[in-house]
């Protein structure tokens, strides 16, 4: 069992989330940055979807009351074990009375804690990740709170080994997302068109699992009929009619009434986990054949690492 | 009935979107929609499929399907479906109570149409709407269109808290709140059901496909509702 001391600024127990329920307005959820998550199990010995902690921003501080394997990776909070520095991806063998404690982010948004077996939560729809909007999964479907005592879980693992060097992402504050072109991109200004793709968006504090607000140039679109309420995805960007950009993450909303401007391709995905207030956002275009080369690279690099893995 | 059959373009680099061409709600388009959606669920080969009033999102693995290869099995069941086949979904009765308590906004539909509240109640319920779409939270049915004198925007500053089972309307829309949550529709009564439970064994009391139908109930029975 562990005990959280301090839950930080938002720290939730999540996985691969529930995929395959949008029509019933249900977002798959799960860990932001899947690829840190997965790391992070993979060093403990889980399979890549067993239940963690994902802690954004930093300030979670968690007591171990029983001897355990963890792994740790992410967003860098320089972070500590018993009171002395614990590298980031990396795993650590942590005794009874144990703690460990996340600093504020310096580089990143989300940082994941992974313990062989994985950890235990309440499921639905055959997931624990918790979507706080619903109260589902996690613990009551909540956010964690300082106090809250969570069962490891009794997953079979094999023995932790180390994150072999070139796998670690390279965490950066300015994100580059390559997208491609939204249905309605054709209802933009000829100028912000353009502009969409010339000087970087920051992201500002209305930044959470749901979405992200962008600050940055005015994108204009056609508005003189209004949009008719129609699916979206994580990784969706909306211009709503103030001009200021709204990018979907993991847990947005099924459904926007926005024009969509551009979607992030399935490659990048992870990282929309990794956007903080301020992160420096930009975007390229990507041309239609590459998104599957590109995938395709990318997936063949991490599915030899880690067992049924993909982007 | 005929229609223009559907484009289909890719969203992003893993979903694609079968788009109806349409000038505001249509019946023909959304229950093609629902037709669709539903042969193509049948299948069990998409990751996602999202219906909504004139498209439909469909996911898939790209790792898996190529973005050409998907958009030909689309084109195709677009073809061939077998409209005969499609079985109609269930009509749900949905109690509402129009008291002032529950629907705070039935001042500002009165104005806008000129119509009584009597008038409005029993255009509002005197109808089975198809349930075109769920979203944007669990259990949210977007209904197809009500009747026009009850067309209103939705309000400029959304409410912080809309409390679940609130029924409303947004232009030309009515849904139902599944959760207490933030929202901007205009609030017209309340549902005693409870629209989305986590722990009922089937959570989703109404799904997209089925039929809404809402029965007006007084403001005793929706009290002695849960009693």
């Amino acid at each position: 069992m562990l005990e959280i001391k301090a839950a930080g600024v938002q720290t939730s127990l999540q996985d691969a989330g529930r995929p395959g329920h949008r029509h019933l307005g249900v977002p798959c959820s799960g860990a932001a940055d899947k690829l840190s998550f997965a790391l992070a199990n993979w060093m403990v010995g889980n399979s890549w979807s067993a239940p963690a902690l994902e802690c954004a921003l930093g300030g979670l501080h968690v007591k171990f009351h029983d001897d355990t394997t963890i792994a740790i990776a992410g967003a860098e909070m320089n972070a500590s074990l018993r009171g002395k520095p614990m590298k980031n991806f990396s795993y650590a063998d942590v005794r009874a009375g144990d703690e460990l404690v996340f600093k504020p982010s310096t580089k990143g948004s989300r940082a994941y804690l992974a313990v062989a077996g994985g950890l235990s939560g309440t499921s639905f729809l055959e997931s624990v990740a918790t979507y706080t909007l619903a109260k589902l999964g996690g613990i009551d479907g909540s956010l964690l709170a300082t106090g809250d005592k969570i069962k490891y879980g009794d997953e079979v693992t094999e023995a932790p080994r180390a994150l072999p060097a070139g796998f670690a992402p390279v965490l950066s504050n300015h994100i580059v997302l390559r997208v491609r072109p939204g249905p309605e991109v054709q209802h933009l200004k000829d100028t912000s068109k353009r502009e969409l793709f010339i000087r970087p968006f920051t992201a500002t504090r209305a930044t959470d699992r749901m979405g992200s607000r962008l600050d940055g140039v005015k994108i204009e679109g056609e508005y003189s009929k209004s949009y008719t309420s129609s699916p979206i995805l994580p990784g969706t960007l909306q211009i709503p009619p103030d001009n200021r950009p709204i990018l979907a993450l993991i847990d947005g909303h099924c459904t926007g009434g926005y024009l969509r401007a551009a979607q992030v391709i399935r490659a990048d995905i992870w990282q929309l986990g990794q956007i903080a207030p301020g992160t420096k956002i930009s975007f390229h275009r990507c041309f239609d054949e590459d998104a599957p080369k590109i995938l395709t690279q990318r997936n063949a690099t991490y599915s030899h690492l880690i067992d049924g893995f993909s982007f | 009935m005929s229609l223009k059959p559907p484009r289909i373009v890719p969203y992003g680099d893993a979903a694609l979107l079968i788009q109806y061409e349409t000038d505001g709600f249509s019946k023909d388009v959304a229950s093609a929609v629902q037709a669709l959606a539903t042969s193509l669920r049948a299948n069990g080969y998409w990751d996602e499929i999202v219906p909504a009033y004139e498209s439909i999102l469909v996911a898939f693995n790209p790792a898996q399907t190529s973005m050409e290869s998907a958009k030909r099995k689309l084109e195709n069941k677009v073809i061939n479906r077998d409209s005969a086949s499609v079985k109609s979904g269930r009509l749900i009765e949905i109690p509402v109570c129009y008291a002032a308590t529950y629907g705070p906004d039935m001042g500002n539909i009165m104005k806008s149409s000129g119509l009584s509240k009597k008038e409005i109640i029993k255009l509002h319920s005197d109808n089975n709407y198809l349930v075109c779409m769920m979203g944007f939270i669990p259990g949210f049915p977007f209904l197809s269109n009500v009747p026009a004198p009850l067309h209103h925007p939705r309000h400029e500053t959304p409410r912080l808290k809309v409390p679940a089972g609130s029924v409303g309307i947004a232009g030309w829309q009515t849904g139902i709140y599944g959760l207490e949550s933030p929202g901007g529709w205009q609030i017209i009564g309340r549902t005693p059901e409870v629209i989305f439970d986590k722990s009922r064994k089937a959570p989703f009391l109404i799904e997209a496909g089925d039929r809404v139908r809402f029965v007006p109930i007084t403001a005793k029975a929706y009290e002695a509702y849960h009693a």
